[in-house]
């Protein structure tokens, strides 16, 4: 149907509000309080809109659209109730933007310049509530700077399903709180910290690291589990490098958010993806190893092509956190030469969320798909005849028995110790370093490009097969 | 209150029958009145257990608890004088009566007397304008109120 | 039952509230008439040609809202609004007390139009008396055969379950009843879609006031027309005026709609306390905009004649204000008041009613400074209209009308640090 939005012509589709009918054709009604995937509230007011020329203003969140509605969102009447509702929401707010990492992706803080300025005119002193408030370990409340949307609320209830959080109390003393003195443990509870429109919920773990026009997102994939959900990887922007004396220098990750794909997770994250660059920060394999001894790559890979050329009966186990470019790679340049068998390279940890029906899998891989589909489900047996074994990928504390009387040659990016008991190592890339693609267990691939250059130390798998094939 | 007693668990039982099955959320008020006459004011543990009980969220609960002006979230004394402050019982003189009462019983608004006995406290209207003013203790309301009558009705309460 | 009183029309006893005393002045002879000889659509239109309007404050058509809903859905409620929490008002509760049945009786009307199996009373937590009273009245009616299966022999079988609200004035709006009754804080819900369509669990539902309900056994007993031809000819009927404030003699007086408020106040209520001059009046519960002595000296007590006057119906608690009383003293117990039961689901109403409250507060404490004027005419325009429900609106007309009409007190207070009227809120030598 048709309707007419500041004198555009628009078509809008049944059952859509005349904010979702706009925002698809790219008209901007700001909002605090409606979100995409929660429910409508309609509490904040900021969408406010003229009607038909009635003079009682409609929020458009929760306004249905009807053929021929007029809409109008650029005249006096709704600009003067912009500002208004802006007033009223600053009314108690610090306004200490100097001190919130969330300055410079504030909602609160674009509208106020879009739409305000509201010229506050209370005289009366702020009200002071909670500041600095642990909900979690992972994240931080502060009830003076909340607007109370509802959307961590809504998000807990309709999402999560938590139901961990709540708006307590009446009037002016509404507060957003927890429901106890267990702290907030929700597995999604993170997202609540990005659709949060104001510095109410900040990461914990992010707290004062870097203003966030320092940094720029790249898109990556989380390798947590089968799911693959599509991530910002966020580093500093290079023009922008910390130069404080003493300041870490080198690659950093300051933190991860989700990136919205509409066809894996929305835009949705579950905590372990939040925490990925922490994963991803854990003690490499920096320098190929022969006997546990560090060699240069000539010798090892020397050594790792003397073994092959020796062996009687080559097994390879196939990293699920491998690229499927390196699967590629792999099996053009390699497969051939041995028993291939699927690996799982990281398993659920005693205390992780095994699946649920929300994002998380229990395949703790983001590529099994892309295995299976070139080398088949089966994983190597217990009791098996090789002799030589290539084990591509991580293994944890499990395997080392399995590989007991058997030469391993180890590539691996992570778990430098259990690279020492192999008989060579070799030191390879993560998927933050290069580009590639996963493929997840729905069989949909995901995209990820280079985050940071690889320590000078490593090489790509890619390289690494073709090495050895050689 | 760790779970729910058999006598507290049959007063539910009794209030939820009263409704339809459809609407057995709608107990969360109800029982939370019933948790009140049973303990005399209610935490957050028992908003739990109440929860529990009618499968609903332990938040919402929780939430209702802590909007609702009547629900007591301490101990209170024995009786809780209630004052209509708002406007026909303020035109008929309940601040002077409110100053009274503070004087009586050494206590500001809010307090609990230190015997035990009395708590005082000011509310909105009681719907009760005609006979203003106005004040609830415990349940029941004493209307007309003058020193004198406030006097007789704290000296007749034990 | 036929003298053109709909409540007042029996001496009122230790006994009234009873099943006996209620039949014997011919109570529950308008649910044996519609059950024996009546269809639901007769009632429905008894009613629609009654002109009835809400009673509770809003004052919208009962036939028109009645008509709005689909009596095919397989579930429909209704709710009866037993909140009374709107200052000045004490109407509903004096029903409650004096004549639970004549409550009683018209919600099964209510029901039986409406094809409703369960219906509900949503009643001040507060209310003790009323309460029981009406408790017992049900069980009374139930004992006799009137409520629940097979009512008077029939077909028709409605249950009436009594709930109780728990402290909460914006729990009186319906959308904030309706999300209360379902066991939540009562926020009120965003309209469209309108209780009728889509209410009490999303059923079909239809929320009545007291007095309203309990006005449907006379027009059933007696005929829509005879109602109609009642009172003001734009808003029919009688209504249960609550006097109150600086009066002699403050109470309940029914009477037809259009009546004089002045003979109200004078004659019947005894005229203003300790013989002193009238200031001002609020005509309906406090949300309605003050009138000056002035504008209310042949003004009729009708909703036309209110609308008029710059103020309203409301719920017809008709609060007194004589000569001598502080305005803006008496404008902070107002703001206080709406301060604390603002919801807070919306921001105008939220900050707003806080940040009103907080001036007059400054300003009483003679700390005002001229600015607070145009603070008190903007943010009530701030709020008005841009809020979820009316609680906003009801909050801001008082301010306005306060302001408006009174604006000499406010400017000396915050001139002088001090009210013209030494603060007064009570007349001199009374309670």
């Amino acid at each position: 149907m048709k309707l007419l939005i500041d004198g555009r012509e628009i078509e809008a589709l049944e059952g859509e509000t005349v904010l979702q009918a706009a925002r698809r054709h790219g008209i901007d009604i700001p909002h605090f309080c409606w979100h995409e995937k929660l429910s409508v509230a309609g509490g904040c007011r900021m969408c406010l809109v003229k009607v038909n020329g009635l003079a009682k203003l409609m929020p458009a969140c929760g306004l249905a659209v009807v053929p021929k509605m007029r809409i109008e969102t650029q005249v006096e009447d709704v600009e003067r109730a912009r500002r208004e509702v802006m007033q009223f929401l600053l009314l108690n707010h610090p306004v200490d933007c100097g001190i919130c990492d969330k300055a410079g992706e504030c909602t609160l803080q674009d509208n106020e310049m879009r739409y305000g300025p509201s010229r506050p005119r209370s005289l009366e002193p702020k009200r002071h509530r909670r500041k600095l408030y642990r909900l979690s370990p992972r994240i931080s409340l502060d009830n003076e700077r909340c607007i109370l949307c509802s959307r961590c609320v809504r998000f807990t209830r309709e999402i999560s399903g938590s139901n961990a959080l709540g708006i307590v109390q009446r009037g002016v003393r509404s507060m957003v709180d927890r429901l106890d003195d267990r702290p907030f443990d929700d597995p999604y509870s993170d997202n609540v910290i990005g659709i949060c429109p104001t510095g109410a919920l900040l990461s914990t773990d992010f707290l004062y690291q870097s203003r966030v026009w320092f940094l720029e997102p790249v898109r990556s994939v989380c390798n947590g589990c089968a799911r693959g959900c599509s991530v910002n990887v966020w580093r500093r922007k290079r023009w922008r490098e910390p130069h404080m004396p003493g300041a870490a220098t080198g690659p950093r990750a300051y933190r991860v958010t989700a990136f919205d794909n509409p066809e894996i997770n929305g835009p949705w994250l579950c905590n372990k993806g939040f925490d990925l660059h922490k994963g991803m920060a854990r003690d490499r394999l920096l320098q190929p190893l022969v006997a546990g001894r560090a060699a240069s790559w000539d010798d090892a890979l020397a050594a790792a092509r003397r073994l092959l050329a020796d062996a009687r009966n080559p097994a390879a186990l196939v990293s699920s956190q491998a690229s499927n470019e390196e699967l590629d790679a792999f099996r053009s340049l390699l497969a051939s030469r041995f028993r291939t068998y699927a690996h799982e390279d990281c398993v659920p940890q005693p205390g992780e969320v095994a699946e649920d029906r929300l994002l998380i899998r229990a395949d703790k891989n983001p590529n099994g798909f892309g295995v299976n589909a070139r080398f088949g489900r089966a994983a190597m047996p217990e009791a098996s005849d090789h002799d030589v074994v290539l084990v591509w990928g991580e293994v944890g504390d499990r395997a080392a028995t399995r590989l007991d009387g058997v030469q391993v040659i180890h590539l691996t990016a992570f778990g430098p110790a259990a690279a020492a008991q192999a008989a060579v190592a070799l030191p390879l890339s993560t998927h933050f370093e290069r580009a590639g693609t996963f493929t997840n267990f729905e069989g949909k691939a995901n995209m990820f490009a280079p985050v940071f250059d690889p320590p000078p130390g490593v090489r790509h798998a890619a390289d690494v097969f073709r090495s050895l094939a050689a | 209150m760790s779970a729910l007693t058999p006598e507290l668990r049959a007063r539910f039982d009794a209030l939820r029958a009263r409704y339809p099955a459809e609407m057995r959320p709608s107990l969360v008020l109800p029982l939370l009145h019933c948790m009140q006459e049973a303990k005399g004011y209610v935490e957050r543990d028992d908003a739990v257990l109440i929860a529990d009980y009618l499968g609903v969220s332990a938040m919402q609960v929780v939430e209702a608890l802590e909007w609702y002006s009547m629900f007591e979230r301490a101990p209170q004394g024995r009786y809780v004088i209630k004052v209509c402050r708002n406007i026909s019982c303020a035109l008929r003189g309940a601040e002077a009566l409110i100053d009274d009462l503070r004087r009586r019983l050494g206590v500001e608004v809010g307090e609990t007397t230190p015997d035990g006995r009395f708590t005082l406290r000011t509310v909105e209207c009681l719907a009760s304008c005609g006979t203003a003013p106005v004040m609830q203790v415990n349940e029941t309301y004493h209307e007309r109120l003058d020193a004198t009558r406030i006097e007789a009705i704290l000296g007749s309460l034990a | 039952m036929s003298d053109g009183l709909v409540f007042l029309n029996h001496e009122i006893g230790p006994q009234s509230h009873t099943l006996a005393a209620y039949r014997a002045r011919g109570g529950y002879a308008g649910l044996e008439k519609a059950l024996a000889t009546l269809a639901p659509a007769d009632v429905e239109r008894e009613v629609k040609d009654s002109g009835l309007q809400g009673r509770g404050g809003a004052g919208f058509s009962v036939g028109a809202k009645w008509g709005f809903v689909n009596k095919k859905s397989p579930v429909v409620y209704l709710c009866c609004n037993a909140d009374e929490g709107e200052p000045g008002t004490f109407k509903d509760r004096w029903i409650l007390e004096h004549s639970p049945h004549q409550l009683v009786e018209g919600i099964l009307l209510a029901a039986y139009a409406l094809a409703v199996r369960h219906a509900l009373v949503y009643i001040r937590g507060e209310f003790d008396l009323p309460y029981r009273r009406l408790v017992a009245a049900l069980d009374e009616a139930r004992a006799a055969g009137l409520v629940g299966e097979r009512i008077l022999g029939t077909a028709f079988a409605c249950d009436i379950i009594v709930h109780r609200g728990a402290g909460a004035y914006v729990c009186g709006e319906e959308s904030s009843l309706l999300n209360s009754l379902e066991g939540k804080k009562g926020f009120p819900r965003s309209k469209p879609p309108f209780p009728a369509v889509k209410g009490l669990y999303q059923r079909p539902t239809v929320i009545n006031n007291v007095e309203t309900l309990a006005t449907v056994p006379w027009i059933v007993a007696n005929g829509g027309a005879r109602y109609a031809a009642l009172g003001a000819k734009k808003s029919p009927g009688t209504r249960l005026f609550g006097l109150s404030g600086h009066v002699m003699r403050p109470g309940i007086y029914e009477r037809p709609t259009g009546y004089p408020l002045r003979k109200l106040i004078d004659e019947d209520g005894g005229g203003v306390l300790g013989g002193r001059p009238l200031k001002a009046v609020i005509p309906g519960g406090s949300s309605t905009p003050v009138l000056t002595a002035a504008e209310v000296e042949t003004l009729a007590l009708d909703v036309e004649s209110l609308g008029k006057a710059g103020s309203m119906m409301g719920s017809g608690g008709i609060i007194v204000i004589a000569e001598g009383t502080c305005m803006v003293r008496l404008l902070q117990v107002l703001t206080r008041f709406y301060a604390h039961e603002s919801c807070g689901q919306c921001s105008p109403c939220r900050e707003g009613t806080d940040w009103l409250n907080r001036v007059l507060e400054r300003v009483l404490a003679g700390k005002g400074v001229p600015a607070d004027l145009a603070t008190l005419r903007d943010v009530p325009a701030a709020i008005m209209g841009r809020t979820v429900c009316a609680l906003g609106d009801a909050a801001s007309m008082p301010v306005l009308s306060f302001v408006k009409k009174f604006g000499a007190e406010f400017e000396h207070y915050v001139a002088h640090g001090r009210s013209m009227y030494d603060g007064r809120l009570t007349v001199a030598g009374t309670r």
